[in-house]
C-alpha cells in the first residue's frame, strides 16, 4: 500500500503536481487520466522519485520513501518512450535489473535465465531474447519494456502513457495483455493516460487530475456516470456541458430556459451526456419530465457500433448526440436542418460555480 | 537546373585545387626529404636520390657536422605528456558536462571559464604560467607546469564534445536503469558510458593530437627536457636540412597509423553490441 | 469513497527532511575538478600576467614594486605600435582569406554533396594535414616559396614568368600564404557542418516560389551557414592573434607580430615588458571574441 500526502511540486514557482493526497491499494489496476499539462508524469515521476517534491510525502507500507533514491524505491517504472537500452539484446535488457540492482541482484546465471525466460513468455517474445532492440517493432519493444520491469518483481509498476506510442489496433490487443499480465502476478499498476477510453476501461480504480489536483479518485463506472468536477466531466468527452445561470423556472442558457432537476438551484453548469440524449423534429412541445432545445444539424460520424450526430446549439457551440446502431439505425439530415434535442430532466447534472457536481434527489437516491 | 550543374561543376573544380593547395607543401616535402645528404639542403633542385636522411633520423647515418635530430626521448616525452593530457581532460570534460546535463545557477560563467581554455592564445598562457611558478619558486618541467596547461587547452575540446553527445543522449534509459534498482554508479558504467564510448572516443582523440603537438604552451613552461614540438623549434633557429622533412613524413605516416588505430576501435565499438547479442544466442542453445 | 480529493491546502505540506549531502550537492561536486582547474592553471596566471605588467623591471629580473614604466615603454615605442598594427592588420588579412578561400569549399562539402560517406572523405582529406606538425607544416613552405622554390620552378617551366618571383619568401606575403593554408580547415569544418545540417527541403520550398539560386543562396544558405562562419573565425581568430612561429620561420623574422616580441622579450628575461604585450594582445583577443560571439550564441549551435 502506497500513501501520497500532500505531495506538490513547482517548476518556476507553477504548480504541476498540487497537493496530491491518495492512497494506491496492493493488487489494483489504477489508472490517472488527465489532460496533456494536467501533471500527470509529473506526479508518476515523483513516484518513481526521479523528481523531487517541494512538499508532501509518500509513504510505503508504512515506510517513508519521500527522499529515497529512485533506486532504492523498489517501484517499477515504464515509460512512454520505452528507453530499453539500446547496446544490449532483449535478454540482457530483461536481465538487466536482476543482475545490477543494487537490493538483492540476482548473481546465479541460471536463476536469471529462467526468470527471464518466464516472463518473455508471459509477454509472448520468447523467440526473440536474441534480437537488438533496434530490431523490435513498437509493440515487441512496448513488451520488453514492461518484461523488464515486471521480472524486478516491483511493489507497484508505474506506466506513463505505455500505450501512447502504439497504433490503434495494436494498443486494444495491448490493453487486454496488460490487465492479464497484472492479473497472473497480482502486482499493483499505476497507469498514466489522456485516453479516457483506455481509463475507463482498464481501471479498477480511476484518478483525474486536473490542472495538478487530484478532482476525483473513483471506479470508472462512477467516475463516468456522476463526475464529482465540471472539468471531470469535460475530460470524459460524453458531456454536453451548457454553460449558463439557475434562475426562477429553470436554467438559463442563451436564450434558452431549460428545466432543472430538482435541489439545483445553483447550478451554473448543466451537462447532458452524449447517449442520453435524442434529435426530435422541431417544434413539438417537450414530453412531460423532458427538456428541449432547437439545434440545427452538421454532420454525423459513423464509429461502427455507434453514429455521433453533430449539431449546433443556438449559442453556437457543438451538441453531440450519440446513438448505439442495435437500438436504432442512422437517420440522415440535410445539413443545417432545425432540430429539436431533448433529453430527460432526470439524467442531467448541474455543477455549481465552484464546478463541483450538486447532488440532486435523484443522485442521492442513486447512491 | 542547367545553372546548378555549372556551379556545381565550378565548385569540384575549386575544392580539387583547394585539396591541392593543402598538401601541395607536403608533396614537396616528401620529394625533398630524398635529397642527397649530407651535402644536399632543403631546396630543388634534388642533387640525387637517396634515403640518406631517414637513416640520419635513426642515427644509422655516418656522423657528420650535422647533428642528429634530438627526438628519442622527446618523442617518448611527447607521447606520454599527450597520453597524460587526454586521461586527464577527457575525465574533466566528462565530469563537466555530466554536470551540464542539468540545469544550474552559474552555468553561464562556468560554460564561458572552460571555453576560455581553448580561447586564450597558447603564448599568453604559457607567459603567465612560467610567472606563476617562477614567483612560486616551483621549477618548470613538461610533466608539472606544461602538463596542466595542456589539460587547459584540450579540457574545453573534450568538454565541448561530451557536452555534443550528452545533448543527444536520451535521459529516460538512464531513468530506466535506476528505476530498475540499478545505482547511479553502476548505471553510468554499464548503460552511460557503453552509449557514450564513441563521443568519448573522439574527445580522446581530439586530446591527444592537440597536446601532442602543442608547442606555445609548451616553449615557456617546459623546462630544460623538452618535447617533440619543441626540439623540432630548436632547429629553426640554427639551419633547416632536410632531415626534418624526412621527420615530417614519418610523422604524417605515423598519423594515418593513430587514425586507423582510431577507426578499428570505432568499428569495435559498433561490432561489439552485435557479438555481445549472439554470446547471448549460445548460452541459450 | 473519498469522491473528490482534499481541495484545502494539506497540513501535510511541511518542509521534509533533507536528503544525502551527496544528492543535494551532485552539480558542485561534478563541476568542482574542472573549475579549481582553470581556475588555478588559467585565470590565475592570467591574473599574474596582468599583475606583472606593473611590476619594476631591472635589466635580468623583476621586482614587485609596482610602477606604469613598462607600459610607458610600450607606448612611446614606434616598434611595439607598429607590431600592433602589423599583428592586427595580417589577422584581417588572414581572417578575410580564410574565409574568401574556404567558404566555397565548405559550399561544395556541406550543399553539393549529398551523400554522407564522400562528405566524411572529403572532410577528412582536409584535416589529415593536421596529423603532421605544425611546425613541420610551416616549414614546409619554404621549398614551396623560395626562390628556387617548387612554385617558381613550375611557373618558369610554364613560361609564365623569366624571373624567380623574389617576393615570396621571408615577407609578410610569405607568412599570410603560411597562415591561410594552416588555418582555413578550422573555416571550412564549421561552415560545411552548418550547410550539412540545412533541411533539403527548405531549399527545394524557396525553389518552388520560384526564387533564384543566387537569391536562394543569399536570403536562405548563407544566413544558416553564418554561425558557422562565426565559428571558424573564432578559431582562425584566436590561432593567428597568438601566431609567433609561422612568422619567425616564414619571414626570415623580419615580420614581428606581437607574439614575436613575447618570445624575444622572454627569452631575454624581460618579463615585465612580455606581461604588458600579453595584456595588450589579451585585450585585443577579448574585443575580437566578444564582438564575434554577440553574433552567435556559441552554447545553442552545440
Amino acid at each position: 500500500m502506497m500513501e501520497l500526502t500532500g505531495l506538490t511540486r513547482r517548476f518556476d514557482g507553477v504548480p504541476a503536481v498540487s497537493d496530491v493526497t491518495l492512497t494506491v491499494r496492493d493488487d489494483e489496476y489504477l489508472t490517472l487520466l488527465g489532460p496533456s499539462g494536467a501533471g500527470k508524469s509529473t506526479l508518476l515521476r515523483l513516484i518513481a522519485g526521479l523528481e523531487r517534491p517541494d512538499s508532501g510525502s509518500i509513504r510505503l507500507n508504512g515506510e517513508d520513501i519521500t527522499h529515497r533514491p529512485t533506486h532504492t524505491r523498489g517501484l517499477g517504472f515504464v515509460q512512454q518512450s520505452y528507453a530499453l537500452f539500446p547496446h544490449i539484446s532483449v535478454f540482457d535488457n530483461v536481465a538487466f535489473g536482476l543482475r545490477n540492482r543494487l537490493v538483492d541482484p540476482v548473481t546465479d546465471e541460471t536463476g536469471v535465465k529462467r526468470r527471464v525466460d518466464a516472463m518473455l513468455e508471459l509477454v509472448g517474445l520468447s523467440d526473440l531474447g536474441q534480437r537488438m532492440p533496434g530490431q523490435l517493432s513498437g509493440g515487441q519493444k512496448q513488451r520488453v519494456s514492461l518484461a523488464r520491469t515486471l521480472v524486478t518483481e516491483p511493489k507497484i509498476c508505474l506506466l506513463d502513457e505505455p500505450l501512447g506510442a502504439l497504433d490503434a489496433n495494436l494498443r486494444e490487443r495491448m490493453t487486454v495483455e496488460l490487465r492479464r499480465i497484472r492479473e497472473a502476478l497480482g502486482v499493483t499498476f499505476m497507469h498514466v493516460t489522456g485516453n479516457e477510453a483506455e481509463a475507463l476501461a482498464m481501471g479498477d480504480r480511476m484518478i483525474v487530475l486536473d490542472r495538478g489536483r487530484a478532482v476525483m479518485i473513483d471506479a470508472p463506472d462512477t467516475v463516468y456516470a456522476r463526475p464529482a468536477t465540471v472539468a471531470v466531466a469535460k475530460f470524459l468527452n460524453a458531456y454536453n456541458v451548457l454553460d449558463g445561470k439557475a434562475e426562477i423556472g429553470g436554467f438559463r442558457h442563451g436564450d434558452v430556459l431549460l428545466p432543472l432537476p430538482e435541489g439545483a438551484a445553483r447550478a451554473a453548469h448543466y451537462a447532458v451526456r452524449y447517449d442520453l440524449a435524442s434529435i426530435e423534429p422541431a417544434g413539438g412541445a417537450p414530453a412531460p419530465g423532458r427538456a428541449a432545445m432547437p439545434a440545427a444539424f452538421i454532420a454525423r460520424e459513423f464509429l461502427g457500433s455507434r453514429v455521433v450526430y453533430f449539431l449546433h446549439r443556438p449559442d453556437g457551440g457543438v451538441f453531440e448526440v450519440e446513438r448505439h446502431l442495435s437500438r436504432s439505425d442512422p437517420v440522415d439530415h440535410p445539413k443545417d436542418a432545425a432540430l429539436t434535442v431533448t433529453w430527460a430532466v432526470d439524467d442531467v447534472l448541474a455543477f455549481d460555480a465552484s464546478g463541483r457536481l450538486i447532488e440532486t434527489r435523484r443522485l442521492k437516491g442513486a447512491a | 537546373m542547367h545553372h546548378l550543374k555549372v556551379t556545381r561543376g565550378a565548385l569540384a573544380v575549386y575544392t580539387a585545387l583547394f585539396i591541392l593547395f593543402l598538401y601541395g607543401p607536403f608533396v614537396v616535402m616528401g620529394i625533398l626529404s630524398f635529397q642527397k645528404g649530407p651535402e644536399g639542403g632543403p631546396q630543388f633542385p634534388i642533387l640525387e636520390w637517396s634515403t640518406f636522411w631517414y637513416s640520419h633520423i635513426f642515427g644509422f647515418a655516418p656522423p657528420s657536422r650535422i647533428a642528429p635530430l634530438p627526438i628519442g626521448q622527446a618523442l617518448t616525452r611527447s607521447l606520454t605528456l599527450a597520453f597524460a593530457t587526454m586521461v586527464v581532460s577527457t575525465i574533466l570534460g566528462t565530469l563537466t558536462a555530466q554536470a551540464f546535463r542539468t540545469k544550474f545557477r552559474g552555468s553561464g560563467v562556468v560554460f564561458y571559464l572552460v571555453v576560455l581554455g581553448m580561447m586564450v592564445p597558447g603564448v599568453l598562457l604559457g607567459l603567465g604560467m612560467a610567472l606563476v611558478a617562477d614567483q612560486l619558486g616551483v621549477a618548470r618541467n613538461w610533466w608539472s607546469t606544461a602538463f596542466v596547461l595542456h589539460v587547459v587547452y584540450t579540457f574545453p575540446f573534450a568538454f565541448l564534445v561530451m557536452l555534443a553527445i550528452f545533448n543527444r543522449f536520451d535521459q529516460s534509459v538512464e531513468e530506466a536503469a535506476w528505476a530498475l534498482g540499478v545505482p547511479p554508479g553502476r548505471t553510468f558504467r554499464k548503460v552511460t558510458f557503453p552509449m557514450i564510448f564513441p563521443g568519448v572516443l573522439s574527445a580522446m582523440l581530439f586530446a591527444f593530437t592537440l597536446s601532442y603537438d602543442e608547442f606555445p604552451r609548451t616553449l615557456f613552461t617546459g623546462g630544460p627536457n623538452v618535447t617533440m614540438p619543441l626540439a623540432i623549434y630548436g632547429t629553426f633557429a640554427v639551419e633547416i636540412h632536410p632531415n626534418l622533412f624526412a621527420f615530417g613524413v614519418l610523422t604524417t605516416l605515423f598519423s594515418f597509423a593513430l587514425l586507423t588505430v582510431y577507426g578499428v576501435l570505432m568499428g569495435a565499438s559498433v561490432r561489439r553490441a552485435r557479438l555481445r547479442a549472439q554470446g547471448v544466442q549460445e548460452d541459450i542453445a | 469513497m473519498d469522491a473528490t480529493a482534499a481541495a484545502s491546502p494539506s497540513a501535510y505540506a511541511a518542509p521534509a527532511p533533507r536528503e544525502s549531502f551527496w544528492r543535494r550537492n551532485r552539480h558542485y561536486l561534478l563541476l568542482a575538478p574542472g573549475v579549481i582547474w582553470m581556475t588555478l592553471f588559467l585565470i590565475a596566471p592570467l591574473a599574474m600576467m596582468v599583475y606583472v605588467s606593473f611590476w619594476t623591471q631591472t635589466t635580468f629580473a623583476i621586482s614587485p614594486t609596482l610602477t606604469t614604466r613598462s607600459w610607458e615603454m610600450f607606448l612611446s615605442s614606434q616598434t611595439y605600435l607598429d607590431a600592433l598594427l602589423r599583428t592586427l592588420r595580417l589577422w584581417l588579412t588572414v581572417l578575410a582569406l580564410t574565409f574568401v578561400i574556404g567558404y566555397p569549399t565548405a559550399l561544395f562539402i556541406g550543399q553539393f554533396v549529398r551523400n554522407k560517406t564522400t562528405q566524411t572523405v572529403l572532410l577528412v582529406a582536409c584535416v589529415i594535414p593536421f596529423w603532421t606538425s605544425f611546425l613541420i607544416r610551416v616549414i614546409a613552405w619554404r621549398p614551396m616559396l623560395g626562390r628556387e622554390g617548387a612554385i617558381n620552378i613550375v611557373l618558369m617551366r610554364l613560361g609564365l614568368i623569366d624571373e624567380p618571383i623574389a617576393v615570396l619568401l621571408f615577407t609578410e606575403l610569405s607568412v599570410i600564404i603560411g597562415m591561410v593554408q594552416i588555418y582555413v580547415v578550422f573555416m571550412v569544418g564549421p561552415v560545411a557542418f552548418m550547410l550539412s545540417r540545412i533541411d533539403e527541403s527548405l531549399i527545394e520550398a524557396s525553389r518552388d516560389l520560384g526564387a533564384s539560386a543566387w537569391t536562394i543562396f543569399r536570403r536562405v544558405i548563407f544566413p544558416l551557414s553564418l554561425p558557422g562562419v562565426v565559428v571558424g573565425a573564432i578559431f582562425v581568430s584566436v590561432m593567428v592573434l597568438g601566431e609567433f612561429a609561422t612568422a619567425s620561420a616564414l619571414s626570415g623574422r623580419q615580420v614581428n607580430l606581437l607574439g614575436n616580441i613575447i618570445v624575444t622579450q622572454v627569452g631575454s628575461l624581460r618579463w615585465a615588458l612580455a606581461a604588458v604585450v600579453g595584456v595588450v594582445l589579451t585585450g585585443v583577443m577579448v574585443v575580437v571574441i566578444a564582438a564575434l560571439l554577440s553574433l552567435v550564441n556559441l552554447r545553442r549551435e552545440l
